[in-house]
């Protein structure tokens, strides 16, 4: 499936990723961390497929379990006390669960990120601060564009070498990083000197007349309105409920939840309904396409 | 109307007393094409930096420049910007962001115009250089060609009322500068655009010129139409004579009274209306040159080089790069490997230098297979290899330095790498660029360092990859004299070039690249006078009168012979 | 003269910016925190520090409208630093960053020092991916950078290789050891609990000291020839000239 989320405007994108993000590092609430870490698990498996299901199994699911068991070992607020360890402190239920809430909640800033990483280019990021930071985004784009030209340079300098017959890869570890500094070096030189040329290039473009604006392609259409609309309704619900304390639950000194209502029920809808957002977007479009397919 | 008027304009660089630019006088009028010429270091670029305020050169400057008659600083900065374009020598190093689309906005957005105004005036000028499908694309997708065709667009989304083009298609491959140079004319033709460009290829630029100006240590020696010029510059005699196109150079080699002619087709004609005597011609065609010898091969002394069947492949879902290679050099021969870009050349010419296995076939110098040797018998045994961008050898912060620095792990004493490093300097011509930075020599300068380097290591197979790319006809000769040079000390050198004539007039064995193999190989002159349209420019103008010529040399003793 | 004056103008504003965000808005910020992010509030109230210390540098860098020069030396000293690593590919865990951050400082000034270490974290994140760990890498990074280019100044750092290659050591190991563990202690930690950082401590210690011994390594053997790069590309621009 093509995600079709990523083409909306950048302003949209971004406003979506900022509120998940922060929504999951502050929801404490069982439920709220089960719908972020859902969520965020499906929308991941659908933009980059196979691999990360085997990243999110492989190396995150590890580092949650490692990141729960960690938390009681040094944490020993809580009252409920089911046993002592050797050194004499005690281990609470409390700093269990919140250990394991922990988790799920670093897991599902994880994988919200690896959304974002797949969604938010580079370039939607330079536009959005394009107009707020200007000098930085451009210094930004500049070195977007220079580190793959130097990696790709650096190669080519290893491969020069080698025709003079230095080896670069051969030697034990002292020899093999004195290669590195010489190529890292040489590329260094000719980085600077060969920069010189383009300061003329932007100078002569007229870079650093006053009043310079900022060109983008980005158009916020009415696509892009009616599902910003949509995502800032889902967003006030959501923190409603947050303003209510139905979002977060208290771990210390002994755990303490809301009990759940019409209300809250609503709330984590909402909450729900914000999470799997890019996936009903995306499965609509599906839908769409394999109407007009069969229409044709 | 007049675009420029320069009056008396002379320039010396800070701290140097030699006057970089002295006395010029031009005028450069609206809609013109102007082509400058010189050797390398005769103010060319010195002089066009002086037409746009931001890239003047900081020293002392006399005389006065007018742009559409008023001083050149009276109008601002942001007139500038928008009407004088720069195109600079380098494609890759003009190109601040990371995306094509923003690239061609970069001009525009500092001349502030609304992202409307921007939208238009990009889907202007990329339908008109036809270049929308790039449009989202990477800069870092691009081709070399391509990159320079974007900074010619990036300028032109200016408006730019005048372009001034500093050697512009010197890092481009033949095809991709023909592609370019007709994108300038087609601004210059349709849009009426001023050109002003230096170019050392100028066979293809000067049948478009409208006017020559060529220089020479600072000075305008020659101010006309390329025809004019042309005669001009025979009266005078001048060595300036190397750079210019073939049927230049055969012209001002023959007595004859007729007008000069310019591009091939003319020189064509020309051949034609000159009293030859056709009829000893037509009864022994191809006897008129010189016999150069046949190949030879020793019998019993194994090549120096040899591939045999050689296969390569980058990756293994890759298609192959190099295909059924075989290739023979013998010792102290000049091999040249010429053909398109993007057929393997480059990759053959890594395989040799051991560099990359091949997967299938054998690689052996000398006899011997590279692998099998001994660590201190393959240091001697194995090629060096000069890269085709020089400046990937510089290490040090002087030449000298960087000379010495390849002896730096050898068991010698202080007067034998002293002897040694003198030796090199004296080949290659090095003596007094000892205590420059290697980035602040001339391009040519830079190759002839990175040679000595190369030539350090004493090697007896040299690889040379694309070695006259940017370089001037004067840088050129000297090169070829070094070459002859090696040749004289038994040094084999195998190059690939897409430089026809420079590999046409000093070459051993000429072989033609293509799809990966060697299609045919010969002596130069067998070689060429039997390709009709892979040819020298001198071979295409004279095969109709003198089929075996194949230099202009050739063409010009072949006429003297039957005038 | 008028170049003093420029800079003078600028670390004023700098210092007010700075002023202002440490009476009004950091305090502010923890107010707010501890009212109302309960569990949260350590992390957030650190994050949000974390990045109003950034935002002087950024106001006023974009206040003065660099030159293009100035932009050019920032982003070409970021992306070797990003791009140096494929130098090492045979060695993996050698990053260079902290090195050239700290010599870009010395060379060109606390500001480019701060920028050139914000800009590479942020930058090599786009390769390896943005994370809760973006803002602290780059602020470590640009303190390191920073702080480099105050320190020269003022005349406690020399462009030699001892004392660039001990403060490489110490401010790898302390400041951004230290804070960046100290910010992933509290990305999962309700409260802040010495015993809990020091464990964080010990578990990333060897960590940190590979870091910065390859740190000191680069400055050892770089610092010299990065240096006299770097000095003939400011006389080359004409980044001295006013």
């Amino acid at each position: 499936m093509k995600d079709v989320f990523s083409t909306l405007h950048p302003v949209v994108t971004f406003t979506y990723f900022t509120a998940v993000l922060l929504f999951s590092m502050c929801f404490m609430h069982p439920v709220c961390l089960t719908v972020s870490l859902l969520c965020s698990f499906l929308y991941s498996v659908l933009l980059r497929g196979k691999k990360a299901i085997r990243f999110n199994l492989l190396y995150l699911l590890p580092l949650l379990l490692f990141m729960a068991v960690i938390n009681p070992a040094f944490n020993h607020a809580g009252v409920t006390i089911l046993f002592y360890l050797k050194n004499g402190n005690p281990v609470t239920l409390e700093s269990i669960l919140y250990g394991i809430a922990a988790a799920g909640m670093f897991g599902a800033v994880v994988l919200w990120f690896s959304c974002y990483n797949a969604v938010m280019t580079s370039d939607k990021f330079i536009y959005l601060f394009g107009r707020l930071i200007p000098a930085l985004s451009l210094i930004l784009s500049m070195a977007l564009r220079f580190v793959p030209r130097y990696k790709a340079q650096i190669q080519v300098i290893s491969i020069a070498q080698q025709g003079i017959g230095r080896d670069v890869s051969n030697g034990n570890i002292l020899e093999r990083a004195r290669n590195g500094l010489q190529i890292l070096s040489m590329m260094t030189t000719w980085a600077l000197e060969n920069a010189i040329e383009t300061a003329d290039s932007m100078k002569s473009r007229g870079y650093g007349l006053p009043g310079r604006t900022s060109f983008s392609i980005f158009r916020f259409d009415r696509r892009d309105k009616a599902v910003f609309g949509a995502m800032l309704l889902l967003m006030a619900a959501i923190l409603t409920g947050a303003a209510a304390g139905f979002n977060t639950m208290r771990f210390f000194p002994s755990l303490k939840l809301l009990p759940p209502n019409a209300f809250s029920l609503g709330v984590y809808c909402a909450y729900l309904a914000l999470g799997s957002l890019p996936v009903i977007i995306d499965t609509a479009e599906e839908l769409k396409w394999k109407r007009i397919k069969s229409e044709l | 109307m007049e675009a420029y008027q320069i009056r008396a304009l002379s320039f010396a660089y800070p701290l140097r007393e030699k006057l970089a630019l002295k006395n010029i006088n031009l005028i450069v009028k609206q809609g013109e094409f102007v082509t400058i010429c010189g050797k390398s270091g005769s103010g060319k670029s010195t002089l066009l930096r002086h037409l746009k305020t931001v890239l003047t050169p900081h020293g002392t400057k006399e005389g006065e420049i007018y742009f559409y008659g008023r001083p050149l600083a009276e109008s601002g900065r942001r007139a500038q910007a928008a009407r004088i374009g720069f195109v600079l020598q380098s494609p890759d190093n003009q190109i601040v962001t990371d995306k094509v689309w923003h690239e061609l906005a970069f001009g525009l957005e500092s001349l502030g115009f609304d992202n409307k105004t921007i939208r238009l005036r990009v889907a202007e000028m990329a339908s008109f250089f036809g270049i929308q499908t790039w449009f989202g694309k990477d800069v870092a997708e691009l081709s070399g060609g391509q990159k320079q065709l974007l900074n010619l667009a990036s300028i032109m989304a200016m408006q730019a009322s005048i372009l001034v083009l500093d050697e512009p298609t010197s890092q481009l491959d033949p095809i991709a500068a023909e592609d370019f140079l007709g994108t300038v004319k087609k601004i210059n033709r349709e849009l009426g655009t001023t050109i002003i460009m230096t170019e050392h290829r100028l066979e293809g630029v000067l049948p478009m010129s409208d006017r020559v100006v060529v220089m020479d240590e600072g000075e305008i020696i020659v101010h006309d139409t390329p025809r004019r010029a042309g005669e001009q510059l025979k009266e005078m005699n001048h060595d300036i004579f190397l750079a210019m196109p073939s049927p230049m150079q055969i012209y001002a080699g023959v007595d004859s009274t007729l007008p000069c002619p310019v591009t091939v087709q003319e020189g064509r004609q020309w051949l034609d209306d000159l009293p030859i005597d056709n009829k000893a011609l037509r009864e022994a065609p191809g006897a008129q040159c010189r016999r150069e010898p046949a190949l030879r091969t020793e019998a019993g002394v194994p090549p120096v080089i040899q591939l045999q069947e050689v296969w390569f492949k980058y990756a293994r879902d890759l298609p192959d790069a190099v295909k059924d290679l075989s290739l023979e050099v013998e010792r102290g021969q000049l091999y040249c490997i010429v053909g398109g870009n993007g057929t393997g050349k480059t990759t053959a010419l890594s395989i040799v230098g051991g560099i990359l296995k091949p997967y299938r076939g054998r690689v052996r110098i000398s006899g011997r297979d590279l692998r099998k040797m001994s660590g201190q018998e393959r240091a001697a045994n194995q090629p060096a290899l000069l890269p085709q961008n020089p400046q990937l050898l510089f290490v040090k912060k002087t030449v000298e330095l960087d000379l010495y620095e390849m002896l730096a792990g050898k068991q010698l004493s202080k007067e034998e790498k002293e002897q040694k490093v003198g030796d090199v300097c004296a080949l290659a011509e090095l003596e007094g660029l000892l205590q420059m930075h290697p980035y602040d020599l001339s391009g040519g300068e830079q190759q002839r360092a990175a040679l000595a380097k190369v030539l350090l290591l004493e090697p007896q197979i040299l690889l040379l990859d694309e070695p006259t790319k940017g370089l001037d006809g004067h840088f050129k000769s000297k090169l070829a004299g070094l070459l002859k040079k090696l040749a004289a000390l038994d040094v084999t050198v195998l190059m690939v070039s897409h430089d026809i004539e420079f590999c046409a007039r000093y070459a051993d064995v000429c072989a033609l690249f293509f799809d990966g193999g060697i299609i045919t190989q010969n002596t130069p002159r067998a070689f060429f006078s039997g390709n009709s349209f892979y040819t020298t420019a001198a071979n295409r103008m004279a095969r109709h009168i003198f089929p075996a010529a194949v230099t202009i040399e050739d063409v010009i003793e072949a006429c003297r012979n039957n005038l | 003269m008028q170049e003093q004056s420029l800079t003078v103008s600028s670390r004023n504003r700098r210092t007010l910016v700075a002023g202002v965000l440490m009476t009004l808005v950091i305090p502010a910020t923890i107010l707010f925190g501890v009212y109302f992010l309960g569990d949260r509030k350590y992390y957030f109230i650190s994050l949000l520090i974390v990045l109003y210390s950034m935002l002087p540098f950024v106001l006023v860098f974009e206040s003065r409208r660099p030159q293009a020069r100035e932009l050019l030396v920032v982003a070409v000293l970021a992306a070797i630093a990003v791009a140096g690593r494929a130098a090492f590919f045979m060695l993996p865990q050698f990053k260079p960053v902290a090195a050239i951050v700290i010599i870009a400082g010395v060379c060109c000034g606390a500001e480019a020092g701060f920028l050139v270490g914000a800009v590479a974290a942020f930058v090599s994140n786009f390769f390896f991916g943005q994370g809760p760990w973006t803002p602290w890498q780059m602020f470590c990074f640009g303190l390191i950078g920073f702080l480099a280019g105050i320190l020269f100044k003022k005349g406690f750092l020399k462009k030699e290789r001892l004392p660039l290659c001990l403060y490489g050591g110490l401010s790898t190991l302390f400041i951004y050891g230290g804070i960046i563990d100290l910010g992933s202690l509290l990305m999962f930690t309700p409260q802040f609990s010495w015993p809990a950082l020091i464990a964080i401590y010990i578990s990333g210690f060897w960590f940190n000291v590979v870091h910065a011994v390859a740190t000191v390594f680069f400055l050892f053997v770089l610092s010299r020839p990065m240096i006299e790069k770097l000095d003939r590309i400011k006389i080359k621009y004409g980044l001295l000239e006013p």
